[in-house]
């Protein structure tokens, strides 16, 4: 599945045209509209006939939303985002989910003896769905929840759920984030324009460089045949997709936001230096942070979050995660994925709940410690994440601890190994010493010149790494 | 467990004024563009030439084009012979009422496209097939099966706008070759290896190749090619020549699928000689399976049995020089036209 990617010259083409059309029209309804229509221009690039159900989802929710407004009664309002909530769902269950459910219900009814075999059906998973699903169910839950009027304007709802920098893979924008941005008027200024070029440069460059050229290939070589390799492979294909999971998806996120920077719009940031977490928790503040706060807002807090008790805390934690992690992918890999988050989340909750805040917990050699071991713990659980089924990642996984043969195979390992490897340091090196630091806030603060040196360096290294443009990960889910 | 997400409202608020982004930019371009044109002029300095690469999306530009209208496609099948022998510009010239498409592959025998043209039944045209004995075995069914269902599947208007600007990039800068990429000459330089294998191949636009045997060893060509056939079939499971026919029927089945809506298939095998052509003939007699199988279908050739064809060199035994190619292509045309299965 590929849509219109930000690494092709397509995109560049169709953007630097937006840009102009976009600061060419004086009226901001008008400009509105236009953009409106290159969001759906750029969805329907990749397969026309689900610009039908983009529409029609985004009028539906639109729709409903102002019904659970106007209605006064309790009983009416929860009919409405029962409604809603089905409809939303089960569209994405029947694009997203039917496959796993009929597969699984197949082999339910094999353990009882029964033999099913489902008719065969190639469903296509409409680009996009799970992000733009979420964006349409947080803006009516929050109408349900009384936050905020809806709004009565068709073409700011859709233009808040089809903003094509946003569309396929998020951020997944909560309303009150753009519903200033897209009620006042705004164009493209030049620093915001300078800013949201760099942006798109520092993501070309996660993606073309990091992801898909010292990245990719080391990780393809172990998960596409784990049976070949050894133990030397499983550590450098392992260290590999993490590096490679952060930058492909930070990179399109990075994208996003400098994309819609140079329109005039603000983004939310997506990650903050995630692999210098000191702990799950501080991962999930720093990883994919618009899906963990959608997950916690809508999903945890609505399981209760923390105020039923401790057992009812964890329950709901282990939920969360696990829901999270189907979320990604059809498949039980994910939701192993997730359920190993929601055991680390709930093993330090309750270490943190038996030892009150100490003095060593403030240690610099524990907090690296403790910065290490969650590293370990979210590469390990990426194993899960990519591995094509249940026996690869045990294979995986059991490969890490053959350490027997793992001196010899780092003495015979190749140089693409070796690069990913350094790779990987140095982009954990990069999380540590920006840790609390704002990307777009160094950006900024940087001199001219040296930005410009590293602006060089990234264009160079992009324009230095052709090859077959990959998907986006994060675009099949 | 989890933070919220917040967003500054105002896009020039976070990132101050212009103009040092100006300068940043005007820097960062300065810079690179002496950067590429230094890496570029060195790579050409060492006798580097920019050429265009084949892909899924190539192909897929050259697979959309065979539903037109005005013209009869000519759709060109196999893999490197008919690839690189074949001058799409002679083809152009002599039979302007047809439309002549390369979707050969090189390396990649082509059934798995045959099948797929068999299939599409919006699909009328005339298909030249180059195929011998040793790509109709069951075990290279499959292999351009990738590009078919790269087309099928994921190939868009967006892909086919980013493939032709592509091509203006690959054909003009020698460094949109991966194998200048920054990251291949790490490896390189990691490995202690030499520079990159000086490409005999150069590809154009629409998919046809040249080859240019002043650039390479032909010799050693040849030879590593009849080692790799050997190879490759005795690696293979034991079959007769029953067997291999009988696997064959669904090929004879496509072929006629298409010539009963109007189209046409010509089952053609390129000319070969000297070692390649030797070791076929040993591993797979014509009269137990080319022959058998020319019987089975409604139009074939064998270029050997054609002189103004057999007459060309073949440096590597299988393959032209890019220099002989208008004249074969000529003389291909001619055999076409004289058997009745093309006009002029």
């Amino acid at each position: 599945m590929r849509a219109m990617q930000f690494d092709s010259f397509t995109f560049l083409g169709f953007f630097a045209l937006v840009l102009a059309i976009y600061n060419a029209i004086p009226a901001w309804s008008a400009r509105k509209w236009f953009l409106l229509l290159a969001s759906y221009i750029f969805y329907a690039a990749w397969n026309p006939p689900f610009l039908l159900l983009l529409i029609a989802s985004t009028t539906l929710d639109w729709w409903i939303a102002q019904r659970i407004d106007a209605a006064t009664d309790t009983r009416r309002r929860k009919a409405w985002i029962v409604a809603t909530l089905l409809v939303n769902l089960s569209v994405l269950g029947y694009f997203k989910y039917s496959r796993f459910l009929l597969d699984n219900f197949a082999a339910l009814l094999g353990t009882l003896g029964v033999h099913y075999v489902p008719a065969p059906f190639d469903i296509v998973l409409p680009i996009g769905i799970s992000f733009y699903t979420f964006h349409s169910l947080s803006y009516c839950l929050d109408i349900y929840r009384g936050k905020f009027a809806p709004t009565r304007s068709w073409h700011d709802y859709a233009l808040y759920v089809g903003f094509f920098p946003q569309l396929v893979a998020g951020p997944i924008v909560r309303f009150t984030q753009m519903r200033a941005q897209i009620e006042t008027p705004r164009r493209t200024t030049a620093a915001g324009l300078g800013l949201g070029l760099t942006l798109l440069t520092l993501g070309l460059f996660e993606k073309i460089v990091l992801a898909d050229s010292i990245f990719a290939p080391v990780a393809d070589a172990l998960f596409n045949k784990p049976q070949a390799a050894g133990s030397a492979l499983a550590w450098s294909g392992t260290l590999a997709f993490t590096g490679q999971i952060f930058c492909d998806f930070a990179g399109y996120s990075s994208c996003a936001l400098g994309a819609a920077l140079a329109l005039g719009f603000t983004l939310p940031i997506n990650f903050r230096n995630p692999y210098a977490a000191i702990g799950f928790s501080d991962f999930w503040r720093r990883w994919h942070i618009s899906l963990s706060s959608w997950l916690r807002d809508y999903l945890y807090i609505g399981f209760g979050g923390n105020r039923h008790g401790a057992w009812r805390t964890y329950v709901n934690l282990m939920l969360t995660m696990l829901i999270g992690g189907l979320w990604h992918g059809a498949a039980w890999t994910f939701v192993v994925w997730g359920g190993l988050h929601g055991v680390y989340l709930c093993i330090e909750r309750l270490i943190r709940e038996q030892l009150a805040t100490a003095r060593w917990q403030q240690n610099a050699i524990v907090r690296f410690g403790y910065g290490l071991l969650t590293l370990l713990g979210v590469m390990f659980a990426w194993i899960w994440f990519r591995a094509s089924d249940f026996s690869s990642a045990w294979l995986i996984q059991s490969k890490l601890f053959e350490l027997s043969t793992l001196r010899a195979g780092i003495a015979a390992s190749g140089s693409d190994q070796r690069i990913a490897v350094i790779t990987l340091l140095a982009l954990i090196a990069v999380h540590w010493l920006f840790r609390e630091r704002d990307i777009k806030q160094v950006f900024t603060r940087l001199h001219p010149l040296l930005l410009g040196l590293l602006l060089a360096i990234m264009l160079s290294l992009i324009v230095l790494s052709p090859g077959e443009n990959h998907a986006f990960i994060y675009f099949q889910f | 467990m989890l933070s919220s997400t917040s967003s500054s409202d105002s896009a020039s608020a976070e990132s101050g004024g212009g103009k040092p982004w100006l300068i940043a930019w005007l820097i960062a371009l300065c810079l690179v563009a002496v950067t590429l044109g230094a890496v570029e002029y060195r790579w050409r300095g060492r006798d580097y030439r920019p050429t265009i690469l084949d892909s899924t999306l190539l192909w897929s530009v050259q697979r959309d084009r065979v539903y037109a209208q005005s013209q009869t496609p000519l759709l060109l099948l196999g893999a490197s012979r008919i690839a690189f022998g074949v001058d799409m510009n002679v083809m152009r010239e002599l039979l302007p009422r047809y439309l002549p498409i390369m979707l050969a592959v090189n390396a990649h025998y082509p059934l798995a496209t045959l099948r797929d043209l068999a299939e599409d039944e919006n699909f009328h045209g005339v298909i030249l097939c180059d195929v011998d004995s040793v790509g109709l075995l069951r075990e290279y069914n499959e292999m351009q099966r990738e590009y078919v269902q790269y087309f099928h599947r994921q190939w868009t208007p967006s892909w086919h706008a980013h493939r032709l600007l592509l091509n203006v990039w690959q054909a003009h800068a020698l460094i949109a070759d991966p194998a200048f990429s920054f990251v291949a000459s790490a490896r390189r330089w990691l490995d202690g290896a030499g520079e990159p294998f000086h490409n005999y191949i150069h590809f154009h636009a629409d998919r046809n190749g040249d080859l240019d045997f002043s650039r390479t060893d032909a010799e050693a060509i040849k030879h590593h090619f009849a080692d790799n056939l050997k190879g490759n079939i005795a690696g293979m499971p034991k079959r007769t020549a029953d067997e291999w026919l009988s696997d064959l029927a669904p090929v004879s089945a496509w072929a006629k699928r298409i010539n009963a809506r109007g189209g046409r298939v010509i089952f053609f095998q390129s000319p070969t000689h000297g070692l390649e052509r030797s070791t076929v003939d040993r591993l797979m007699p014509p009269e137990l399976y080319w022959n058998r199988f020319a019987a089975t279908v409604a139009n074939s050739l064998d270029a050997v049995l054609e002189p103004s064809l057999n007459a060309f060199p073949l440096p590597d035994d299988s393959h032209l020089d890019y220099h002989d190619k208008p004249a074969y292509t000529r003389a291909l045309i001619d055999v076409l036209v004289a058997h009745g299965w093309l006009q002029r």
